[in-house]
Parts: structure tokens; sequence; C-alpha cells
């Protein structure tokens, strides 16, 4: 399904930051040995829903064009797995996450760019968004390599 | 079940209306009765306009500082209410949930310019206008103002006024508009909460004879009024009978020019929003799109673009957060507007895109919704090239130049909102510099005027001196005193 306006897209991001929350959070309890890393990408997360609303609840102009500003961004193209076997070697699960954070990234970057024809913090808390989720990956990969 | 009755804001109190008229409230997308609003009587205007008149001696001299953190305490309110405002509006007015919200941000913004009153009130001086002699002017608010409030920005529309007529030491009544009343009552909720005295602002619902009432008031010293040009008319001579001040900002026929070297994928957004956005339903909405030039390779490129994207548009209830374009407002709007469409096909434009054909979003009834019409051949002569249709048509018309696109936009009585697209800075400013019309826009489509500036308008689609917001609106809501002194 295509994202048309701004409010679907707002939305879409709460949902994607919620998933992957609960995501962390389910794993942290039976990974101890990145429990720490993961609990903070749960802080993080509920730190991003707070910045894109905030950002979107600030700049939202009647005269802009928030419902037709998104098209081409496909939430289908987006869409991530959070569903895995308890029993998953911790590489497993690591793989997965850095799935998802690329998809996640991805979804922002897109974001980020179809929203620059409104005002400047929409399109700038995506992309920061998008950032930390480039951030997040390194720090997968540095885990996965760890376990290896 | 029984349906709620609206009740006023009177004096510091909501009180039931006295009436045994009431008017229904409905849910334009589901087509459901929401409450009901009474048509209040002449004595309940004047019973609003005795506690304002009684409130204003001590608000009036409560600082303007004082007042600015009544205006800071509202506005924090407003952003903790935020979506529940927001809902309200699209409920009862059907416009979509980002267009509603972007309602509550302008409305929000108005307040926040006015809390700096302190700054924005200060009058000048000069010393020594002769020996030991100095002049000063102060700027002082004059008592009761009033507002009739239209139906199309429910929430945002009384805000243009209210809180500079406030913020200056002015009192206030506003009528909102029968049809979606509930936006104004949610915001007068939260005046009490931010420690507005009782009397300062006041919300009288009702219909014409409450409007009516209030420009003949001869304590009401002035009158803000958006609508239309026909009511704006009268409300203009009225307040010149009773020796008011007025602000009366009225319809449009706005032009959106075309130039065939505009980035046209990235004027689509912006043309879709003028055109479409609030269903059509604003006075900065884009009515005539015409194309300049004889370029009818990049003529054939617009036209199919537009249509296409007009087509795609998706129509249901506001509340949907994919929906892009909500109802009108009620099903007698529907009427007109098709019936703007049926007389466009009479008088030879040619429909290239029938939003009578319905395509909606989820299982809605069909009664308020219109998807968008396209017009293609359409001259400025024609009735839905001329007359402000309100609703989601547009009409696509050709100039040969830009000379002859402005000699449209003039020969139009309106003057509210036009705009140029195009990457040519040269036609861009020659444009600006020779439209007459209050609000213009380059490469924008709707031209909304932030908080801090006058919303402008010339022409039919606006009577008075002083415009709404900004500095105008600190000089509209403030008479002039001036002092010279000299000490023996």
């Amino acid at each position: 399904m295509e994202l048309n306006t701004a409010a679907a897209v707002i939305r879409f991001a709460t949902e994607v930051e919620e998933k992957s929350a609960q995501f962390y959070d389910d794993c942290a309890k039976r990974y101890s040995e990145v429990e720490e890393t993961f609990l903070s990408f749960v802080r993080e997360n509920k730190k991003n829903v707070t910045l894109v609303k905030r950002a979107y609840y600030g700049v939202i102009s009647d005269a802009l064009e928030a419902c037709f500003s998104f098209k081409g961004l496909n939430v289908d193209e987006h869409f991530f797995e959070t569903e895995c076997d308890e029993k998953a070697a911790l590489s497993d699960i690591l793989k997965m996450s850095l799935e998802m954070e690329n998809n996640i990234q991805d979804f922002y970057q897109r974001a980020s760019a179809l929203s620059e024809s409104l005002m400047a913090d929409l399109p700038r808390a995506l992309k920061k968004v998008a950032e930390k989720r480039k951030e997040r990956k390194h720090t997968l990969e540095s885990l996965l390599d760890s376990v290896r | 079940m029984s349906v709620e009755k609206l009740k006023n804001f009177i004096n510091g109190e909501w009180v039931d209306s006295e009436s045994t008229e009431y008017g229904d409230v409905r849910n334009p997308a589901w087509d459901k009765l929401l409450c009901q609003v009474p048509m209040s009587t002449k004595a309940e205007v004047d019973r609003a306009v005795q506690a304002a008149k009684n409130a204003f001696p001590e608000w009036r001299n409560t600082p303007p500082v004082a007042r600015a953190r009544c205006l800071h305490r509202l506005r924090e309110l407003l952003e903790e209410n935020f979506d529940e405002l927001s809902r309200v509006q699209t409920t009862e007015h059907g416009k979509t949930i980002d267009e509603s919200r972007g309602e509550t941000r302008r409305g929000i913004e108005m307040v926040e310019v006015a809390t700096g009153i302190p700054s924005l009130m200060q009058g000048y001086n000069l010393e020594d206008i002769a020996t030991d002699i100095d002049e000063y002017c102060i700027y002082q608010p004059l008592g009761v103002f009033g507002h009739i409030a239209p139906f199309n920005f429910p929430f945002m529309v009384p805000l243009w006024y209210l809180p500079f007529a406030i913020a200056t030491g002015n009192t206030f009544i506003v009528k909102p508009s029968p049809r979606d009343p509930m936006s104004q009552v949610e915001l007068f909720k939260l005046f009490d909460d931010a420690g507005i005295p009782p009397g300062v602002v006041s919300l009288v619902h009702g219909a014409a004879d409450v409007a009516n009432h209030l420009l003949e008031h001869p304590d009401i010293k002035g009158m803000t009024f958006v609508g239309s040009t026909p009511v704006g008319k009268i409300i203009y001579r009225k307040c010149g009978e009773t020796g008011k001040r007025v602000i009366a900002q009225c319809g449009a026929k706005n032009y959106l020019v075309i130039l065939p070297d505009v980035d046209l994928d990235s004027a689509v957004p912006s043309l879709m929003t003028s055109f479409f956005g609030n269903t059509g339903q604003r006075c900065l909405s884009g009515a005539n799109a015409v194309v300049v030039g004889e370029d009818d390779a990049f003529f054939k490129r617009f036209v199919d673009t537009f249509v296409e994207a007009a087509s795609k548009i998706r129509v249901g209830d506001g509340l949907d957060e994919s929906v892009q374009m909500g109802p009108l407002q009620t099903g007698e709007s529907k009427k007109r507007v098709i019936g703007f469409i049926e007389k466009g096909i009479e008088e030879g434009a040619k429909l290239l895109l029938d939003g009578r054909k319905l395509n909606l979003v989820g299982d809605v009834p069909e009664t308020c919704f219109l998807n968008p019409t396209v017009f293609g051949n359409v001259t400025p002569r024609m009735t839905i090239g001329r007359e402000e249709i309100f609703g989601p048509v547009a009409n696509i018309m050709r100039a040969k130049d830009l000379d002859e696109a402005i000699e449209m936009i003039h020969s139009n009585p309106y003057g509210n909102a036009v705009s140029i697209y195009t990457s040519s800075g040269k036609m861009a400013r020659r444009f600006q510099h020779d439209v007459m019309c209050g609000n213009v826009g380059i490469n924008i489509g709707i031209v909304a005027p932030m908080a801090f500036f006058p919303f402008s308008g010339m022409k039919d689609s606006f009577f008075g001196t002083l415009h709404g917001q900004g500095r105008d609106a600190i000089r509209f809501f403030t008479e002039s005193k001036i002092v010279i002194q000299r000490w023996f």
C-alpha cells in the first residue's frame, strides 16, 4: 500500500519504532550478551517517535502539501519480520536485526527526501532517525563480528 | 438517545440558551447528527456584550505582560489538546486529519504571535518637537469587538483576530458558524483554564439574527468577518452606519498562472493542494489554472499530468489517514457544486474529469462527497470561470502570454490570491509587481500569510482598511492616542 499523507507516514513511523522496539525488548530478555545494547535501542526508539511526532506537529500547516507529498512511498517495500525461533542463535538474531535496520533506514531516507517541500523540521527529523539507524547498524555489525 | 445541545459561553460561564430554535450539526463524512446548536436570542447577545463591556476596564488595565502570560497559558493548553482539537474539526467539517492539524497549528501560531504584545503594542515618541515639548503616540484598546465566523476553518479563523484583540486589551465575542460550532466550543473550554477573566471572551451561537444584532449593537466598537462577498458588503455598510471598525475578508476566484518553464513534477503536489485541499472550500483555493504560451506539447503534458494526479486523489472520511480529500461540508454544498458542474457543461467547457462519478475510500455514504472535477476549454466569462464555486472543481484555461494572463485575472472582480508557477525570476518578479491581488504566490499553491504578516485581500475580496493578523491586527484593535507635553 502506498502512503500519501504526512499523517499516514507519521503513523507508519510510529508503528515501525514500536514493532522494532518490541523485537529488541523480547530479544534482550533471551540473550544476555546483547541485553544492554538492545535495551538502549528500545529507549532510542521511544525517543525517535517523540522526535518525529514533535517535528510533524510543529510544522504541519494547512497551506503545505501534507496530503500530497509522499507519492511512491510504498509500505509493502518496508515490511520487516520480527518473528523468530526462540532457540535461534544470537548470530541469526543479529543478522535479522541488521536486515530490519536496513529496511527502516531506507524508509526514513525516502520519507525525508519526499518531504523536502514541507517545512524543514520534518525532513530533518526523518533524516536524523535514518542516521541513527545507520549508526545502529554499525553497532550490530560489531556485535555480529564478535559472536562469529 | 438525547442529542447534546451546545451552550453559550457568557461572562465566564457555560449557559443553556433560552432559545427554542436549534440547528443540527452533522458529521458530513458519515451523515450523522453530532449535536444541536442554539439560535441564540437578542437578549443573550445583549448579555454577552454587557459582560464584555463590564470586563473591559479591568482587562485593559491589566499590564500587557500579564495579558501575554494568559495567552502563553492558552498556547500550552492548545498544544496539550492538539489532537483532540484537530479531530473535532475533521468530525464536524469533514477535512482530512492532516488539514485539521494544519489548521490547529496555524491557530496556535496566531496565539504565539499575540504573546509578543509587550513589544508589538509599543508606541513611539519624539523629543523636542518644539522647545521643551515632547510628543508621543500610545496605542490603546477600544472596547468590545465581535467576530462572525465562516464554516470552512471552524477553529482557525476566529483566531486570526481573537488573540490580537484580547492581547491589546479589548474584549471579544465570537459567533461561530452554526454548521460547525464545536471547534469553537472546544477552544473556549480552554480559556477558563488559561486564566482569562470572565467576560473577556464570549461565545454566542446562532445564525444571521445573532450576526445582525452584533452588527447593530451600539456598544460594539468593531467587527471582523470572514465569508462571502455579498454578506461582506452588507457588513461593511452596516459597520459604516453604526461607526464600527471592520475587517471583512470575503470571496475569491483565484488564478494560478502556469509558465511552460515550470518544473511540473515538483509543482503537482502544490497544485493538487491548491485546487482540492480542504475540498476546495477555502478562499485561497486555486480555481482557474491558466497555461501561458502557445506550446501545445507543454499544454497537453500539463493537462494530462493534472488530470491524472486529480483522478488519483483518495476521497473519504478525513479521519482515515490515507485519505487526501474529505467530503463537502453539507449535502446542500454538494448540490450547489454539482449545479456549477452542470452549468460548465452547458456553457461549453470540456469535462476532463467528472467528480460526480464517485470513487470513495471505505463505505461512507455518498451524501456530501464529490471526487475532483477538472474542466478544460474554460473562459473567464463562463459561470465556472467567473464565480466562486467553493468546491473541488479546477478549470484549465490558456493565455497567449503573461500579459493576457494578468488581464484575465484583472477582469475578475475578486483579488484574494494568485500564484505563478515558473523557473524564471524575471517573469515572477514582473507578475508580482503588476498583478492587482492581495496575496501573491510564486510556486506556492496556497498563499496563506503567516500569523506575523497581514492576511491581505483586494477588490471584492476585502472590505476595510487594515487586515487581520500581524501588525495590521495590532493597529486595527487599537486607537492611536497622541500626547504632547510640556512642563513649566
